[in-house]
């Protein structure tokens, strides 16, 4: 038997709220990064007639950009947080008597 | 930090991991550092809040024109061209943010964190309209009746109102505010400012009413690594372990060597107080934004106690083991190097920056034609960016071959301020001239009035080679 408490969480389970903020919030300062880094490189119009949406706004294409790269780092930060959990656990061994 | 606070932080901390999250009461404290938390955060939301409305030359003093890919600050206008201004500029912002760690501690985050000042406005009127800690406290654990929703009701009705005014003065610093504001009044914003404005609105509610000091705990990268900046000339704020202990309560006014106890009278207070719910008595802790309530309430209590203040105080780790603090070491030093060769450069750069740009586009369709008269000739679209504050016209002239000869307009081309005119230019020379089949020629342009306004930008002629 454990030595600990039955209702004692694994010591890698961070409680849910802490984990959607681990994946969310790395991601979304990245995705800002990201975002600027991009956007002043590349003018989102001209980024947008070429892709064949013409009469898309700055603003919009700016809104677009940043969901499109927070979605991206978002799913990189659940990979890494899916990754890291142990995938094999010792199975726990009765004592004798 | 002494071996049994360590243990009974372990424990808490382990206690925080897996109990769900308590909310926090601060109780209000006043004193001169609450009175210096209060000026910080009135002195730093007018300027949030005001800045916006400010006009300079004309327009918005501080515009991050996003829709129109400008950047102005005050008398200055930013381009993309400029980013690494922007980015010199961060680094800038980074670095005293260490050395001021390094020197002060965790002055920022007590008194200037965008998270630490907005808490305390919403903690505010959290107070105003619910009233104290144990007023609130009571109300939570008592019956959900009209008077609870009522009040309730208030305080997130006046909490997402203020919100979405952040949010709206947030959109008005990316797209002008007064335009902004007149399409509010007639309820024609556009759907991006719109998303946007609820967007920040929301996030500001969430976090200044209801994720508090989680952001600073769970989600603040500074407030992890700050300690890497710590050293023992580090101004802190810690409870005088010596002059404390043994704590224990006793008759008002009784001296503590009677007593036969240190100064902490126990009271808890300094506990109350925390917007981050811990015990400075506990020693240094990472959770600690250094907001100095403790300190306020402490000396509050010491002085009714007829106590010296400053049982719990700013201070050094040096001071508390009575060694002399320096406030000069050689870690300040290189902060201080570094800043100023930066800030250096950075206003080298902007002095001598030169508010005109051209860029040349070569025709793509054809690499080049002959004329009628034998002559070869390529086309080129230059975009003229003027830059500068106001409107200039330029003189426009091609070298890098002889006899180079340029149609189109190459005199007072005028150009207002911020603007971008396309120029598209024809520029022929006689193929005996060719010495290769791509030559650098250069486009030259210069302010009529001032010269020194000029810029050069070399482009490739393309043309057969005559053997």
């Amino acid at each position: 038997m454990s030595t600990q408490p039955a209702t004692r969480p694994d010591r890698n389970e961070l409680p849910v709220v802490q984990q959607i903020i681990s994946v969310m919030w790395p991601s979304f300062i990245t995705a800002s990064a990201a975002t600027i880094l991009f956007f002043t490189l590349f003018d989102p119009t001209e980024l947008g007639t070429i892709g064949g949406f013409p009469n898309l706004t700055r603003t919009g294409g700016y809104t677009i950009g940043f969901f499109c790269f927070w979605l991206l780092t978002s799913v990189s930060c659940a990979m890494t947080c899916y990754f890291r959990r142990p995938t094999h656990r010792p199975t726990e061994t009765k004592p004798e008597a | 930090m002494s071996e049994p606070a360590a243990k009974a932080q372990e424990a808490t901390i382990e206690q925080d991991l897996y109990k769900k999250r308590e909310k926090i009461y601060p109780r209000e404290v006043h004193g001169i550092f609450a009175a210096l938390r209060i000026l910080a955060m009135v002195v730093l939301l007018g300027l949030y809040y005001g800045l916006a409305w400010v006009n300079w030359d004309g327009h918005q003093a501080v515009l991050f024109d996003l829709p129109a890919r400008k950047f102005y600050i005050f008398g200055l206008t930013f381009w993309p061209q400029d980013f690494f201004l922007l980015a010199m500029l961060l680094i800038v912002a980074a670095i005293a943010l260490f050395m001021f760690t390094a020197l002060a501690g965790r002055l920022w985050c007590g008194y200037a964190c965008p998270q630490t000042v907005w808490t305390e406005i919403y903690m505010w009127f959290e107070q105003k309209i619910e009233g104290g800690s144990r007023k609130q406290k009571k109300r939570d654990a008592g019956p959900r009746d009209l008077a609870y929703y009522r009040v309730k009701a208030t305080k997130h009705g006046v909490w997402l109102a203020f919100s979405l005014w952040t949010g709206f003065t947030f959109v008005g610093y990316f797209t002008p505010i007064r335009e902004l504001w007149d399409a509010v009044l007639v309820w024609n914003l556009g759907p991006w400012e719109t998303f946007w404005i609820f967007f920040y609105g929301f996030a500001t509610y969430g976090n200044a009413g209801f994720m508090r000091e989680q952001v600073c705990i769970y989600m603040c990268p500074y407030a992890r690594f700050q300690s890497a900046m710590f050293d023992h000339d580090t101004l802190i704020i810690s409870y005088d372990e010596k002059r404390g202990e043994p704590r224990g309560s006793r008759k008002r006014g009784k001296p503590s060597a009677e007593a036969g106890l240190g100064d902490c009278i126990d009271c808890s207070l300094c506990v109350q107080v925390c917007p981050v719910g811990i015990d400075i008595r506990d020693g240094l802790q990472y959770q600690c934004i250094g907001c100095a309530a403790c300190i306020d309430v402490c000396d509050d209590v010491m002085d009714k106690m007829g106590y010296p203040r400053g049982l719990v105080k700013y201070t050094t780790e040096n001071s508390l083991e009575g060694k002399p603090t320096k406030l000069i070491r050689p870690r300040i030093l290189v902060y201080v190097g570094i800043l100023s060769i930066i800030t250096a450069a950075m206003v080298y750069v902007l002095a001598t920056r030169i508010p005109l740009e051209i860029n040349i586009i070569r025709d793509r369709n054809v690499l080049y034609t002959e004329t009628n008269e034998g002559l070869v000739q390529n086309v080129y679209n230059l975009k003229v960016i003027n830059m500068d504050q106001q409107a200039q016209r330029y003189n426009l002239s091609v070298s890098g071959l002889e006899g180079l000869e340029v149609i189109g307009p190459t005199e007072g081309i005028e150009v207002e301020s911020g603007a971008v005119v396309d120029l598209p230019l024809r520029v022929q020379v006689d193929p005996i001239e060719l010495k290769s089949s791509s030559t650098e020629i250069m486009f030259h342009i210069e302010s009529v009035l001032t010269p020194e306004l000029s810029v050069t930008e070399p482009a490739r002629f393309l043309g057969p080679v005559l053997r």
